[in-house]
């Protein structure tokens, strides 16, 4: 589905017709005495420029995507999944490779016991 | 070193965060980034400061940088003095110096205050699995799944630690109630798949199998539920326990199941002549 220019004419004389709607309800409000309602062909106007902008902005917003349940899993890997921060341990071989890393102070609660 | 040049301290924010969110340990790029990029832009970082410095105190810790950590965490408890989750910090850091009679007082202090608080708790296993006593960091596992029945990391993380005495069945319990709660997630299937591989037995393969193709079914392109598959099909395959309905199945898969990666590995590199070499090589005897 792209947006052609067919669906972007209908949409600007959509938006424009639903303008002149607007423009025409208010100014029948200030020009009227007694308002009770809108005549006919003001809502009548409203609601078919309102169906034609919707139709066009749908073939105007891009392609549209399928909803699937494991769309953001997809790319995931067990590597991400498996790894809990709260399960974190700071004992573990690669600390060794720290420049702060003192190989007699650590080790020493392991040989205590 | 490569990471880091040319990064704009915006870009920088933005990895950490990818990382921070999707759980990706990289603690030393971490500590990298920060030292580097953000330490000396920390104040452009509004209210995302916090929970920043609270990652890279923890990856600090993570890389043995007690002296990065110790300057983060400082800067947090000037802000948040009476802060629980500050306090947990400061007991990770007893733990990465190796001090853990301190950060288990820190942390029976933290219980007493607060009953709910699961991250003390958390922490009170993981001492005693730093200890390297299995058997009673999934004895305390256990009791805290009592009281805590979906805490999924929890299970998760009973489950490798099962794995590591290899309890099979067990491991297998937990990753049982793991799908339960995530019945889509294709990796959850592979993984129960993987161990009950892993067991053995007509039983479990058949099992493995279901599981498997399920994870292929939930997501396409599972390249290690694709292989996993072709194991279990072949040792159903050429095993002597099996029907020979149940054979002509298993051999269909292993058909489907190698055409599958073959196309998989052609999108990916162009070429399958060294994927017929490593086919070969990857039956079990």
């Amino acid at each position: 589905m792209g947006s052609t220019g067919f669906h972007k004419v209908v949409f600007i004389i959509g938006i424009c017709f639903l303008v002149h709607a607007a423009v025409s309800a208010a100014q029948r409000k200030l020009t009227e005495q007694e308002f009770t309602s809108l005549s006919l062909d003001i809502v009548v106007q409203g609601i078919l420029s309102l169906i034609a902008c919707m139709y066009a902005i749908i073939y105007m917003a891009g392609d549209l995507k399928e909803i699937r349940a494991t769309e953001e899993l997809e790319n995931k890997s067990w590597e991400t999944l498996r790894n809990i921060p709260s399960y974190y341990i700071f004992s573990h071989r690669g600390r060794t490779l720290s420049p702060a890393y003192d190989p007699t102070s650590v080790g020493k609660s392991l040989i205590d016991e | 070193m490569e990471l880091t040049k040319n990064l704009s301290w915006s870009k920088a924010r933005d990895i950490l965060k990818d990382w921070r969110e999707n759980n990706q340990r990289r603690s030393v790029e971490v500590v990298e980034i920060w030292e580097t990029v953000l330490a000396s832009k920390i104040h452009k970082l509004g209210d995302d400061r916090f929970v920043l410095l609270e990652q890279v105190s923890i990856a600090a810790l993570d890389c043995n940088r007690i002296d990065v950590a110790a300057s983060c965490i400082h800067t947090l408890i000037k802000e948040f003095p009476n802060s629980l989750r500050v306090r947990s910090l400061i007991v990770m850091k007893l733990e990465a110096q190796e001090r853990y009679d301190e950060a288990l007082d820190h942390l029976d202090t933290i219980i007493k205050l607060d009953e709910s608080n699961t991250t003390a708790r958390k922490r009170k296993i993981c001492i005693l699995k730093a200890k390297n006593k299995i058997p009673e960091a999934i004895k305390e596992l256990t009791e805290y799944l009592k009281k805590f029945m979906t805490d999924q990391e929890t299970w998760q993380e009973l489950c490798d630690l099962y794995l590591a005495e290899g309890d099979y069945s067990k491991a297998a319990f937990c990753m049982e109630e793991l799908f339960l709660h995530h019945p889509h997630n294709h990796l959850l299937h592979q993984r129960y798949a993987d161990i009950l591989y892993t067991m053995g037995g007509p039983e479990q393969l058949e099992l493995a199998t279901s599981h498997y193709l399920m994870a292929i079914n939930l997501n396409a392109k599972n390249i290690r539920a694709l292989y996993g598959l072709l194991l279990t099909s072949q040792q159903l395959q050429n095993s002597a326990k099996t029907t020979s309905n149940k054979k002509k199945e298993a051999s269909k898969r292993v058909v489907w199941v190698s055409k599958r990666l073959k196309q998989l590995y052609q999108e990916a590199t162009g070429n399958t002549e060294s994927l017929n070499e490593l086919m070969g090589s990857l039956q079990v005897s």
